[in-house]
C-alpha cells in the first residue's frame, strides 16, 4: 500500500467543489453586503447590527443549501425524471425558506427587539405589521429560489455532460469490443490440414517439415495479436501473406499459382493486421481449391489518390456448389473497415465474371 | 481389405497410405484426389473401405456417395467437419479427424469389421444392394433396406418409408428394382415395392386384387396380374 502512506500526495482537489465554494460565498456575500449597506443607509442603523443580523442569515443560508447540495447528491436527485426532481425541489425550497424566515424572526429580535428587519421595515413602510412579515417570508424564499435555481441549472448540466460522457466511453469500449469480435482468426479447417501435411512432411521432407512448422507459429502468433486496433505496414502484413502461402502450397502443390504485383511505395502504407490475408484465404478457400486443377492467385497493391488499393483475383467454380459459411470472413473484414475508417474505407468482391472473383480492399494509405 | 484413400491432398493421402501400410490386412488399391476419379476407381476397384475426405474441389464425399449406385463402406477423414458427418441421423458414421491418431485409425476399422461381414458391401457386384445412401435437403442417412417397409415412385424420384422417416432417392423404382434382392422387395402395383418381411396380414380385394396390411405402416393394394404372382409365391 505504498501509494496510500506516501506523505507527499496532494489530497486530491475536485475542480467542481472549488467552484461550488467560490459560487456560494460570492453569491452569499454579495447579498450580506447588498443587505447589511442597505440597511445602515435606509434605515440608519449602526453597522455593527446590520452586520451581525445579515451575518447570521446568510451563514443558515449557507448552511441550509449546503445541506440541500449534500441531499441531492446523496440521494441521487439529478437522475430523477423531471416530474419528481420538481416536487423533492420545490418541498426542499418551502422547507428552507420556512427555517431561513424563522431564523430572521429570532435574529431580528435578538439585535433589533423587531419581527421586521429594519431594512423590510423601511421598504414597506406603507404596510402593517402582518404585510411586512409576509413579505418577509416571500423574500426568503425567492432568495433561495433563486440559490437552488443557478444551482440546479449547473448541476443539471454536469449532470448531463457526465452521463454523455459514459455513454461516449461506453461506446467507445462497445467498439472497441466489437472490434475483437470480428478479429480475423484462422480458420481451423486451415490450422488442422496445415498440421495434417506437416506430419505426413516429417517422414517425406524433413528441412521442408522444419520450414513448415517456422511458418505456422509465425502465422499463429500474427493472428493472435491481429485482435489489437493498431495497423500495420503493408510489408509486415505480406511477410504473414507469405508464410501462410506457403503453407497452402505445401497442401495445394501445384494446383496453387501465385502471382503479386506490389508497388514499392504501397509497402510503408498500413491497413489493419490480417486484411489480405483475409482476401487470400477467401481466394483460395472458396476458389482455387474448389478446381481440379487450381489455378493463379492474383495480389495486387499499389497507391491510388492517397488509397491503398488492395486487389486480390481468382479463378473460381463456374457453379458454385452451395456455400457453407460463405463469406463470413469478408463480412467481418468489411465491418471491421468500416469501424476503424467509416466511409473512407470498403471492401467489395466482384463475382461479376463468370468463373472469377475478384476482392478489392480501399482503405486511406 | 481392399481400401481406397480419397483425398484432394496429396501429402494427406501419403500420410493415410503410411499408417494404413502398418495395419495387417489392409491393402490400399488405389487413391482418388476428387469425386469423379474417386466414383471410377469405386467403380472399377469395388474396394470394401473407402477413406473419404469431405471438402474436395468438384463436390464434396456426400456428393460422390449421393452419386454412388453401391455404396462401400465409409470413413469419413476430416480436418475440422465432424460437424458435417455428426449431422448423419442414424447409424452414424465413423470419422476420423486429421492429423489422423494410429490408434484411432486402428479402432475404426476394428469397428467396421465387427460391424458388417466381410461379403457384404460392394466387393461382389452382382449381389444385390443391402443399403442406400440417401440425401434428402441437408440430411444424410445410410438407410439399410431390410428396414424399408414401402419404396414408391414419384416421377422420376423413388420415397422409402423406413421407420419414421420418409427420404426422396433420385432415382427410378425400374433402375432400382433391378439392384434390390426379389426375396425380400416384392412389386405390388404400378407404383410400389413392398418388403415382404413387413407384411403383417393379407386380405381378398374386389375383382383379384389383394389388400396388403403393413407392420406400423399403411395398407397397399397388390394390383390384379400382380396378385397372381404374389399367391404364386406362397
Amino acid at each position: 500500500m505504498a501509494s496510500r502512506s506516501s506523505a507527499n500526495h496532494w489530497p486530491r482537489i475536485n475542480i467542481g467543489t472549488v467552484v461550488y465554494w467560490l459560487l456560494q460565498f460570492l453569491g452569499w456575500g454579495f447579498y450580506f453586503y447588498a443587505q447589511a449597506s442597505g440597511e445602515v443607509i435606509f434605515a440608519q442603523v449602526p453597522w455593527s447590527k446590520a452586520s451581525t443580523l445579515w451575518g447570521g442569515v446568510c451563514l443558515t443560508g449557507i448552511a441550509l443549501t449546503h445541506l440541500l447540495r449534500w441531499l441531492i447528491k446523496r440521494q441521487g436527485w439529478l437522475a430523477l425524471k423531471p416530474g419528481a426532481l420538481m416536487g423533492r425541489i420545490l418541498a426542499a425550497v418551502l422547507i428552507i425558506a420556512v427555517i431561513a424566515y424563522l431564523n430572521t424572526l429570532v435574529l431580528s429580535e435578538a439585535v433589533y427587539g423587531t419581527l421586521v428587519t429594519p431594512i423590510a421595515a423601511a421598504f414597506y413602510q406603507r404596510l402593517n405589521l402582518e404585510g411586512q412579515l409576509r413579505n418577509q417570508f416571500i423574500f426568503m424564499l425567492l432568495v433561495h429560489g433563486a440559490w437552488v435555481a443557478v444551482y440546479l441549472a449547473i448541476a443539471i448540466q454536469r449532470h448531463r455532460y457526465r452521463a454523455e460522457l459514459r455513454q461516449a466511453q461506453l461506446g467507445e469500449a462497445l467498439r472497441a469490443a466489437e472490434l475483437r469480435l470480428l478479429q480475423s482468426q484462422l480458420n481451423p479447417h486451415f490450422l488442422f490440414n496445415a498440421l495434417n501435411g506437416l506430419r505426413s512432411l516429417i517422414a517425406d521432407d524433413p528441412g521442408r517439415a522444419r520450414d513448415a512448422v517456422t511458418q505456422l507459429a509465425r502465422t499463429m502468433r500474427y493472428s493472435l495479436a491481429s485482435g489489437d486496433e493498431d495497423l500495420v505496414s503493408l510489408e509486415r502484413e505480406l511477410e504473414m501473406v507469405e508464410d501462410y502461402l506457403a503453407l497452402e502450397s505445401m497442401r495445394l502443390e501445384d494446383r496453387l499459382r501465385i502471382e503479386r504485383h506490389i508497388e514499392t511505395d504501397a509497402r510503408a502504407a498500413r491497413l489493419p493486421a490480417m486484411l489480405l490475408q483475409t482476401l487470400v484465404e477467401n481466394a483460395i478457400k472458396h476458389g482455387i481449391a474448389e478446381l481440379k486443377p487450381g489455378g493463379t492467385l492474383r495480389i495486387a497493391a499499389k497507391l491510388e489518390r492517397g488509397q491503398l488499393v488492395l486487389t486480390v483475383v481468382n479463378p473460381r467454380p463456374a457453379n458454385p456448389p452451395p456455400a457453407r459459411g460463405d463469406g463470413v470472413g469478408l463480412r467481418n473484414a468489411s465491418q471491421r473497415l468500416r469501424l476503424m475508417f467509416g466511409d473512407r474505407a470498403s471492401l467489395q468482391l466482384d463475382l461479376s465474371t463468370p468463373g472469377q472473383a475478384t476482392a478489392e480492399a480501399r482503405l486511406p494509405a | 481389405m481392399k481400401t481406397l484413400i480419397v483425398d484432394d491432398e496429396p501429402l494427406a493421402r501419403r500420410e493415410l497410405r503410411r499408417l494404413l501400410g502398418a495395419i495387417h490386412g489392409i491393402e490400399v488399391v488405389g487413391e482418388a484426389g476428387n469425386i469423379d476419379d474417386a466414383r471410377m476407381r469405386i467403380e472399377e476397384l469395388a474396394p470394401e473401405v473407402v477413406f473419404l475426405d469431405i471438402q474436395m474441389p468438384g463436390g464434396s464425399g456426400f456428393d460422390l456417395l449421393a452419386q454412388l449406385e453401391r455404396v462401400p463402406r465409409v470413413i469419413f477423414t476430416t480436418a475440422y467437419d465432424q460437424y458435417a458427418v455428426k449431422a448423419f441421423d442414424v447409424n452414424a458414421l465413423d470419422y476420423l479427424l486429421k492429423p489422423i491418431e494410429p490408434e484411432r485409425l486402428a479402432a475404426a476399422l476394428r469397428k467396421l469389421q465387427a460391424a458388417a461381414p466381410p461379403d457384404a458391401g460392394a466387393a461382389s457386384p452382382g449381389a444385390p444392394l443391402e443399403q442406400l445412401f440417401v440425401r434428402d435437403g441437408h440430411r444424410c442417412w445410410f438407410v439399410p433396406l431390410r428396414e424399408v417397409s414401402v419404396i414408391s415412385s414419384e416421377g422420376n424420384y423413388v420415397r422409402l418409408l423406413w421407420g419414421r422417416e420418409r427420404p426422396l432417392l433420385g432415382r427410378s423404382l425400374a433402375a432400382l428394382e433391378q439392384k434390390l434382392d426379389p426375396r425380400r422387395f416384392f412389386r405390388a402395383n404400378r407404383r410400389q415395392l413392398i418388403n415382404l418381411d413387413y407384411v403383417a396380414q393379407v386380405e381378398l380385394g374386389e375383382g383379384g386384387r389383394l389388400h396388403v396390411q403393413l407392420r406400423d405402416g399403411p395398407e397397399i393394394e397388390i394390383s390384379r396380374r400382380q396378385a397372381r404372382l404374389f399367391r404364386a409365391r406362397g
